[in-house]
């Protein structure tokens, strides 16, 4: 074995490392890397350059994204922020969506950077993946532009993410909610947004026809307060056993 | 002794049979309650499980039809949605009399695990007059088809011809 520590060559860049390098190569500065995680490729984009870059990872040779597999909005209001903790949690439950924004003290994120879309993309010839995320353009609704003209796909995503967080795609063929009801008022998948909503059905026999009308019930803490066997976060009943260890609850 | 042949020996006794129309029509209501098939989600499944060869509905002389205008029964069958709400009640209004709802699983009976969404009737009730609540999340096809028999009992023991 003649072989020394110094003799071995640097190891090959992995695949995601290429890919990455390639990446970087085609679109330079205007696509930042992001912290990727478990052999994923995340790309931020300025709204500015978005058009320019989608097109480049699906015309250049060494990329092909030719297909987009997902894109989906983001809202970053409550981003990192606890309404709940487990010691809490224990006496009272917890929840989400009961406590309104007027809980909330400051936002975690500053409001220009609330919004973002991320676009899952996927090239079957070259068989590799990568994901963009962009933040939308501040003020409200939040705006960027329509990848339609990119990918003929986006077209329903887009007004996906359109009907629940009420992002506008700039340039997009027909802009309409795709889901929530007709007529429907909010955008569902803010955070901002009660889980209870602001109407409810029901039918009117005298107007022979399904009426609407202010919601009628309380929001409350969906989820049953969690009680742990040893007590661990009761203070008063610390050192009480409910159930011996191997015994079986009756 | 079999409807059948108590007929037969009262033909051969009599040559001719006397019943009440009442128990007549409510013997032909039972028998042949079509429901318009209304699948609105995972208890659909369920609903075609009891259609199917295990479970076999057609035993009880229950056929899906396609079209309210044929049909004596609805089963709303998943999670009712305010979108979904008017098309229901316009579908229910279709429907011949008399005509009878079956509401089946958690979402229809109540609202289920969507009482508190922004988007979900709290009860099919609140837009069709509901006869029997089949609970369940989903039910099964026994608990479904045990839900027709007792509106078969139901509309033996209420529905008569004077109304």
């Amino acid at each position: 074995m003649s072989e020394t520590a110094t003799d071995t060559p640097a190891p090959t860049p992995s695949r995601l490392e290429v890919l990455a390098a390639t990446i970087g190569a085609v679109c330079g500065e205007r696509a930042l890397r992001i912290a990727s995680i478990s052999q994923e490729l995340t790309f931020e984009v300025a709204p500015a350059h978005l058009l320019d870059v989608c097109r480049q990872l699906r015309d250049d040779p060494r990329l092909l994204f030719e297909t987009l597999a997902d894109l989906s909005g983001i809202d970053y209001l409550t981003f990192g922020m606890d309404e709940w903790n487990t010691h809490t949690a224990t006496n009272a439950g917890f929840s989400r969506g009961v406590a309104g924004l007027d809980d909330i003290d400051a936002p975690a994120v500053p409001m220009e950077r609330r919004f973002a879309v991320v676009y899952h993309l996927l090239s079957v010839t070259l068989n590799q993946r990568v994901r963009l995320r962009s933040y939308c353009d501040a003020g409200e609704p939040p705006m960027t532009d329509s990848v339609v003209e990119v990918w003929p796909g986006a077209n329903w995503f887009e007004r996906e993410a359109f009907d629940l967080y009420g992002i506008l795609f700039r340039g997009h063929p027909d802009l309409r909610r795709i889901l929530t009801d007709y007529g429907f008022i909010g955008h569902p998948f803010r955070k901002d947004f009660p889980l209870i909503g602001h109407v409810e059905v029901r039918y009117d026999p005298e107007k022979q026809r399904v009426v609407y009308e202010p919601v009628s019930i309380e929001a409350r803490t969906l989820v049953p307060r969690v009680i742990r066997d040893d007590h661990r976060y009761e203070p008063a009943l610390h050192g009480r056993v409910t159930s011996a260890p191997g015994k079986p609850n009756g | 002794m079999g409807l059948v042949a108590e007929v037969d020996a009262e033909l051969k006794d009599k040559g001719f049979v006397t019943a009440r129309l009442d128990d007549l029509m409510n013997w032909a209501r039972t028998g042949s309650m079509w429901p318009v098939t209304f699948g609105l989600a995972c208890c659909a499944i369920e609903m075609m499980q009891a259609g199917a060869a295990r479970y076999d509905l057609d035993r009880f002389g229950v056929v899906f039809r396609p079209s309210p205008r044929q049909s004596d029964v609805m089963i709303v069958a998943g999670t009712l949605t305010n979108k979904m709400a008017a098309p229901l009640r316009k579908v229910y209004d279709q429907m011949s009399d008399p005509k009878w709802v079956i509401s089946m699983g958690s979402c229809a009976n109540g609202g289920g695990y969507y009482h508190y969404s922004y988007s979900v009737v709290r009860g099919c009730d609140r837009i069709v007059p509901v006869d029997i609540y089949v609970p369940g999340c989903p039910p099964s096809a026994e608990a479904l088809i045990y839900g027709i028999l007792q509106l078969q009992n139901k509309v033996r023991r209420t529905s008569t011809i004077a109304r």
